[in-house]
């Protein structure tokens, strides 16, 4: 029966109020969807091209593990989760992995590596960031602690050595104040002001000599504290402004603390010989406590919520932490010239963690749970392979820290958990072979000959595959089926079961070797872990 | 006013490290790779096969006790000239095996460059000196290495025999990125780990890098390339280093070369650095140290003069008999010269104003001497040649244009070598 025109129309009327009414009510519905959903839709929106699919279950057992744990997981770990039928085992194995107390380790090895740059160490520095992340204390909180360290707080005091460790000798060069300037704006804010140090930044307009110079205002005093045993500061007074000249025009400009973009702080006048509440004491050799300190002053302004610059440079962090690339990138160059791929997304992650009142393991939640995260690195077609990273059309490969490599290696061939001096050994042995030099960030998969070299010959690493008691090459050995034993390798190194062709590929490996069968063994296991899928996280 | 301390480490270069590093960078691609903007001339220079041996006497040797004598003035010191087997060329008499092959070298007399420290001076002729741009050039062996790749041998393109420890010296990149660095043989040694362990013969190993390869091309096929590529890059290197183990096995040269080039390390080296010029590295770097003579400049050239002399002449009379000079350009240089005023230490100081530096090999005229400084050596009395010039004059000698060919760096085109320079033609065959 034919619908009468008149009942079409209301129809559609209806449909249409319905319609507008959905989108009169959008942004409060929006404001329900969990962030991980407006993330995916505002990635989806810019692809331009097909995504590619969502890893399998083992590919992103593997990959949290690496993120969340710093390690691969067990074959016994993989097994379970690929058994587990739950519809919601990824979300709860990414719950059980931030409450797990590894979190904590993974989290200072990364911010160890970027904080620091490979600088300096220090076991009290360590523990200022274990028991930070262990706590998951606000990063605003952290950065207050970093950039105004406590000498008398013996639990958090380690924080000094963001300072201590480019205020050090290194070598023959003197300290390096210009580096603890730009270090600064890198690490908290996202702008690297150093070529701004002696005039107007060449290729970045939005870097100003008087960026460079009102951070330096802030941080210029420091100086390091040698008579203690831990990483220390003190400051000398700011009495006044920094008078500093263009190398390129003859006009003396002066300014007192400044963040880039943001307002001076005035310097109070204080006259000369009433710098202190507390004088220093060169007998006892106290620094003293200072009327004023540009240091703290620093810290008050800096890691506030109504700095856009500081949310904006933590979830950038974190989004390549957990995605492969800055939304900004390199992750200390935001500025106009430079946009982020995604503006939207970084400003909605800068205001959701401002939001959360900079709740690092709430953002890092949300994004293992967006299908962003969770996408394979197999490209979904031709084209995408030719598609700029940034538009996130499969996921990225990403390093493995030296220690990520180490505790995956240790795990991968059943290596008994040694005490904690071995661990510390081990630890040098692969910064050593994997490490970049310091002062370079850590932040793209580079591959090194003196590394390849290392994976095949260093002795210990070679040790590792030969039969032991309980290792995994022993473990190996002791299964007879073929097709069992390269499943179980596959488990436990590659985190995975091997596709049908690459079980045969194995098995004809293990029957073609012209040697004793655990040899056979020793070379499929150091194959499997010196291969590129093992070296990053795919 | 505070001190403006520390060199500008502009981020560009960085950034362009970074990317051209690969993997999670955006630059994908021929430029990206190779950092050069038109890769089809790599492929044809790969071809040729020119090979560089770049012989740096650091510290500052002095001209006038070797390439361009002043006897019997004011401040030519005490050693007479000798003739040379180029009828009309005299040199000092402290390099009388150099002056048997003087019809095989280039000297150019007529050098005026910038810097007068080492700290700086060093990485600043190396380098080229270009116009600043904000950005850390690569050196002369990066720049070769980049340019013309590793060739048909597979082994690393820029490899550096030292006195002292070895190792991946990246920085002399600059930002070509880490790839293009050095690879450092401290002593001529090998690198770490690059003997095989016991415990796993040749064939073992061969089976398990076999497995690993099939492994990654596995992983590889259908995922971005970088990753993969780099990581390829890197094990094929250490394996090839791993089967060229006898690069480094000095048992194998004769007693005869061993005394001709000298069993001072200066010689060990050069001779090391033949063999990894007849193994085909593209550009060999060897080392002498120790010419930084403020002090007894006169009793120190007397010492150091005759080793030099020795191994340099006797690679010049071996490339030439194998043919290989043909194809490999040979420089020998220091960052500056010696002052020609001797001071209150029998020494000379540094002296960038006027000195001199030899070449050899590919593409340059043979037994020529261009430019000449004036009657007591104090300054350059014909065309003055900054590093630039040098540049210039290097790169065409290899068969690279380098009035068009240009680094690209991050998409900021850089010429490679100044701006403002051109080639000394008077050298160049």
């Amino acid at each position: 029966m034919p619908v009468p025109a008149t009942d079409l129309l209301a129809r559609s009327l209806v449909l249409l109020i319905a319609l507008s009414w959905l989108a009169w009510d959008a942004p409060p519905l929006k404001g329900e969807t969990p962030l991980h959903q407006r993330i995916d839709l505002i990635i989806a929106e810019k692809a331009g091209g097909s995504l590619a699919e969502q890893a399998t279950d083992a590919e992103f057992l593997r990959r949290i593990c690496l993120d969340f744990a710093g390690r691969v997981p067990t074959s016994t770990e993989v097994k379970d989760f690929l058994l587990d039928k739950r519809a919601d085992k990824r979300t709860a194995m990414i719950d059980r992995l931030l409450a797990d107390t590894r979190y904590a380790d993974r989290m200072t090895d990364l911010f160890n590596i970027m904080l620091i740059e490979r600088r300096s160490k220090h076991e009290e520095w360590l523990k200022f960031l274990k028991e930070s992340f262990a706590a998951n204390k606000p990063w605003d909180q952290m950065t207050r602690e970093i950039l105004a360290p406590d000498v008398d707080n013996e639990s958090n005091r380690g924080s000094a050595m963001f300072y201590t460790a480019r205020l050090e000798h290194y070598g023959q060069n003197p300290p390096d104040v210009p580096g603890l300037v730009r270090d600064v704006g890198r690490m908290f804010l996202g702008v690297d002001v150093q070529c701004a140090q002696c005039h107007d930044h060449l290729f970045v307009n939005d870097y100003k000599q008087a960026d460079y110079q009102g951070l330096y205002a802030f941080v210029g005093t420091a100086t390091l504290r040698t008579d203690l045993k831990f990483p220390a500061v003190s400051e000398n007074p700011l009495l006044q402004k920094i008078a500093f000249k263009s190398v390129f025009a003859s006009d003396e400009m002066k300014t007192g603390p400044r963040l880039p973009g943001g307002n001076e702080v005035e310097i109070p006048a204080i006259t000369k010989g009433q710098e202190y509440l507390v004088p220093p004491d060169k007998k006892l050799k106290t620094p003293g406590v200072l009327k004023f300190s540009p240091m703290r002053v620093l810290a008050e302004t800096l890691p506030r919520k109504d700095n856009p610059a500081f949310a904006k440079n933590i979830v950038n962090r974190l989004w390549w932490m957990m995605m492969g690339r800055g939304l900004v990138d390199p992750l200390d160059l935001h500025h106009s010239d430079n946009p982020p791929s995604h503006p939207e997304l970084l400003d909605l992650l800068a205001s959701e963690i401002t939001a959360h009142a900079f709740d690092i393991k709430w953002l890092l939640r949300e994004l293992a749970l967006s299908e962003t995260y969770q996408r394979s690195t197999i490209l979904p077609d031709e084209a995408a392979a030719r598609a700029p990273l940034a538009t996130y059309r499969a996921a990225l490969e990403r390093p493995l820290s030296p220690t990520q490599l180490l505790e995956s290696l240790l795990r991968a061939t059943g290596q008994p958990v040694h005490d904690a001096k071995s661990v510390a050994e081990l630890r040098d042995r692969f910064d050593k072979a994997f490490a970049n030099p310091p002062k370079e960030p850590e932040v793209s998969v580079a591959p090194t000959v003196k590394g390849a070299l290392f994976f095949s010959n260093d002795a210990v690493v070679v040790a590792w595959f030969d039969r032991q008691e309980n290792n995994t090459v022993d473990r190996l050995s002791q299964l007879s089926d073929a097709v069992a034993l390269v499943d179980e390798a596959y488990l436990t190194i590659l985190s995975r079961v091997p596709t049908e062709l690459e079980r045969t590929d194995a098995v004809r490996f293990l029957k073609d070797f012209a040697g004793p069968r655990e040899r056979a063994i020793s070379h499929l296991t150091w194959a499997m872990a010196s291969s590129t899928e093992f070296f990053v996280n795919h | 006013m505070q001190e403006n301390s520390s060199l500008c480490t502009p981020s560009e270069h960085r950034i362009s490290r970074r990317k051209l590093l690969g993997a999670t960078g955006a630059a994908i691609g021929a430029a990206g790779l190779g950092g050069l903007v038109q890769p089809a001339i790599a492929d044809e220079l790969t071809k040729k096969d020119r090979q560089v041996l770049f012989v740096w006497i650091d510290g500052g040797m002095s001209q006038l006790e070797s390439w361009d004598p002043k006897p019997n003035t004011r401040f030519g010191g005490p050693f007479r000239t000798i003739r040379t087997s180029v009828p009309g060329i005299e040199i000092s008499e402290l390099m009388p095996q150099s002056a048997r092959q003087m019809h095989h070298l280039a000297v150019v007399r007529s050098l005026c460059t910038q810097d007068n420290s080492h700290s700086a001076g060093v990485a600043r002729i190396q380098r080229g000196d270009p116009k600043n741009r904000g950005v850390t050039y690569p050196y002369f062996g990066s720049a070769v290495a980049n340019l013309m790749g590793p060739g048909h041998s597979k082994l690393p393109a820029y490899v550096w025999i030292k006195p002292g420890s070895g190792g991946f010296i990246h920085e002399d990149a600059g930002f070509l990125g880490p790839k293009y660095g050095a690879l450092a043989f401290g002593d001529g040694k090998p690198p770490e780990n690059l003997l095989r362990p016991e415990s796993v013969s040749a064939a073992e190993d061969d089976a398990r890098q076999e497995l690993r390869e099939l492994m990654n091309a596995r992983y590889a096929h259908r995922r971005r390339p970088l990753v993969s590529d780099a990581n390829k890059y890197v094990f094929d290197t250490a394996k090839t280093l791993m089967h060229r183990r006898e690069l480094f096995d000095e048992s194998s040269f004769s007693v005869r070369d061993r005394e001709r080039y000298g069993t001072h390390d200066f010689g060990r080296h050069m001779l090391i650095g033949r063999k990894m010029l007849e193994a085909g590295v593209r550009f060999v770097k060897v080392n002498s140290y120790g010419w930084d003579t403020h002090g007894d400049n006169f009793n120190a050239h007397l010492n150091l003069m005759p080793k030099f002399d020795q191994a340099f002449s006797a690679i010049i009379e071996d490339l030439a008999a194998s043919g290989m000079l043909d194809h490999v350009l040979v420089i020998a240089m220091s960052e500056f010269g010696r002052t020609p005023r001797i001071n209150g230490h029998i020494g000379r100081d540094h002296w960038p104003e006027a000195w001199s530096l030899v070449m050899s090999g590919c593409g340059v005229k043979r037994g020529v001497v261009v430019g000449k400084t004036n009657h007591e050596g104090t300054f350059v009395d014909s065309e003055p040649f900054d590093i630039g010039h040098m540049f210039h004059t290097w790169f065409r000698a290899l068969g690279i244009n380098s009035g068009t060919v240009e680094y690209d760096n991050n998409g900021q085109p850089l010429p490679i070598a100044h701006d403002d320079h051109h080639a000394c033609d008077e050298v160049l065959a």
